[in-house]
């Protein structure tokens, strides 16, 4: 699919979300200019997000769209992702906007402004000094009016951050796609998956195994319980004998072996105790096997 | 009545149970394991061994022979029985079929038929030595059985048919006192049909010891009514218990 977008020159962003963590690489004329992938508050860039991205790929669960936008508003997003922080979390109030945005302009930055308070947010996407365009919750595009994004700046205990960033020129001059052997990440990345995947696979094989025994033992507990009830202690050996003539406890899993140790039991059971308290007996035992194993 | 001149209401009352015993030793032994089938059998053959008392027919020597025969099967099968039920009871095993029980029973009883047949007729002595072998069968089977119930009783104690196996303990204390006591009255030759021969041949034999005969003939007939009586009870008892 990079290639794709590579050789159709596509310029927008890959947004990949997934159960816990999300990703966007961008685009620009067919070049990956950035990757960015956030878990929590922990951000990786570049080849690291690449290379999470594609454990995250393979782990699945994951969601993928593809926005194509313009080359300036890919830079604008780029800016607010990867930007250089001029300023952080600054309330707005203390800060003279004005000499800000006169500063921004002399300066001819490139980046994003981005306004927000708890409840509501705006970006303003600058080039080379100049606002691009407006973008505030709410909205589906970018807008050419700034109202809004004044009303949010005049909102009480309203916050700014600066970011500043390459030009979109400039940001053509790299192409992760070139730098990074992508291919290769993808395949070391899928290697080193499918092994966890098996390291876990087999862990839970093991963890269930081990479950399973434990519930087969307090089955095989209980029904020497119903039998010493039934036969007295005797009971006991003869489902201790019943099963390991069987090939132990894992035979209460096999309906065809649950039969046979039940007409064991019966058959010996007959020379120990009456005919109604051995049906009661084997009643109870089938449905305790049968409750157990199939509950 | 002349036929029935031996019969005392003891005998009545003995084959009388021990009939009753063997009618439910079989429809005991119906649907359940072979070790049943063997203890059944042997005491069902009891009954058959006692029944030539009531049967017109009794004094011909060669069916007496036979009924001492098949007593001493009875004994022999019956402890087969307890020895299987000893190694069931320590290693849960059961094998074998009832048919070979049966059938091996049979075979037996009918080959000591025809040794009885092929042979001379047996005279009252003859008849008084098989009573002995008998006899002597009895008592030291007895003797294993009841140890051989002992330790039944220790593996299985704490199961319903634990009491049953104190009964048949009962049973075979009863069955040595009836037993023994007869063979030791055979042995010393104080018994009726020594009296019986003697008198046949014109001899005449003087018993020593009347004291100890009267004992020995209380202790065989109170012996023989408790293990008839003791063995109805029992199987009636096992019966309720297995039912």
């Amino acid at each position: 699919m990079l290639d794709k977008l590579k050789g159709g020159g596509f310029t927008g962003y890959l947004n990949f979300i997934f159960p816990s963590s999300s990703g966007i690489l961008f685009f620009e004329g067919g070049k990956l200019i950035s990757a960015l992938h956030e878990l929590d508050k922990a951000r990786l860039s570049g080849f690291e997000a690449i290379a999470e991205l594609s454990n995250q790929i393979l782990a699945g669960g994951g969601s993928l769209s593809v926005y194509r936008l313009s080359k300036d508003l890919v830079m604008g997003l780029h800016a607010l992702l990867h930007g250089e922080v001029l300023f952080k979390g600054q309330e707005l109030k203390l800060i003279d906007i004005k000499g800000l945005l006169e500063k921004m302009k002399v300066r001819q930055l490139n980046g994003c402004l981005r306004i927000y308070t708890e409840d509501r947010s705006a970006l303003i996407f600058y080039k080379e000094g100049a606002p691009l365009g407006f973008f505030h919750d709410g909205s589906n595009d970018i807008e050419t009016s700034a109202s809004e994004s004044q009303k949010i700046a005049g909102l009480p205990g309203a916050k700014i951050d600066v970011l500043s960033t390459k030009s979109a020129d400039e940001l053509m001059l790299y192409d992760l796609l070139e730098m990074v052997n992508i291919d290769k990440i993808w395949d070391s990345t899928k290697i080193r998956y499918t092994a966890q995947m098996e390291q876990l696979s087999k862990e839970a094989q093991e963890r269930d195994s081990v479950q399973q025994n434990e519930r087969l033992r307090e089955l095989e507990d209980d029904l020497k319980e119903v039998a010493v009830a039934y036969l007295g202690k005797v009971g006991r050996t003869l489902v201790d004998k019943e099963l390991s003539e069987r090939g132990g406890r894992d035979a209460l899993l096999n309906a065809e072996e649950v039969t046979k140790f039940l007409a064991g039991v019966e058959k010996s059971s007959k020379l120990l105790t009456s005919l109604s308290k051995l049906k009661e007996m084997s009643d109870l035992m089938k449905n305790e096997i049968f409750n157990r194993v199939n509950g | 009545m002349e036929l029935f001149a031996d019969l005392t209401t003891i005998s009545v009352i003995q084959v009388i149970f021990w009939f009753l015993a063997g009618v439910i030793s079989f429809y005991f032994s119906i649907g359940n394991a072979r070790i049943w089938t063997s203890i059944s059998l042997g005491f069902f053959l009891i009954f058959i061994s006692q029944a030539y008392l009531l049967a017109p027919w009794s004094d011909y020597p060669r069916l007496a022979a036979i009924h001492y025969i098949i007593g001493t099967v009875a004994i022999m099968v019956m402890t087969h029985g307890f020895q299987e039920y000893y190694v069931f009871s320590r290693t849960l095993e059961t094998g074998g079929s009832k048919t070979f029980v049966y059938l091996g029973t049979l075979a037996v009883t009918l080959a000591s038929a025809v040794f009885v047949f092929i042979n001379p007729e047996p005279t009252y002595n003859v008849l008084r030595n098989i009573k002995m072998i008998e006899n002597a069968n009895w008592v030291f089977l007895s003797l294993i059985n009841i140890d051989m119930i002992r330790k039944i009783y220790l593996q299985i104690r704490d199961s319903d048919i634990a009491r049953g196996f104190i009964a048949f303990g009962a049973v075979f204390v009863c069955i040595l006192l009836w037993k023994g006591s007869e063979l030791y009255l055979q042995v010393f030759c104080w018994d009726s049909d020594w009296h019986l021969f003697m008198q046949s041949i014109g001899a005449y034999h003087n018993v020593d010891y009347p004291g100890r005969v009267n004992f020995s003939i209380m202790v065989n007939q109170v012996g023989g009514l408790l293990s008839g009586l003791s063995v109805g009870g029992t199987f009636i008892y096992l019966f309720r218990l297995l039912r």
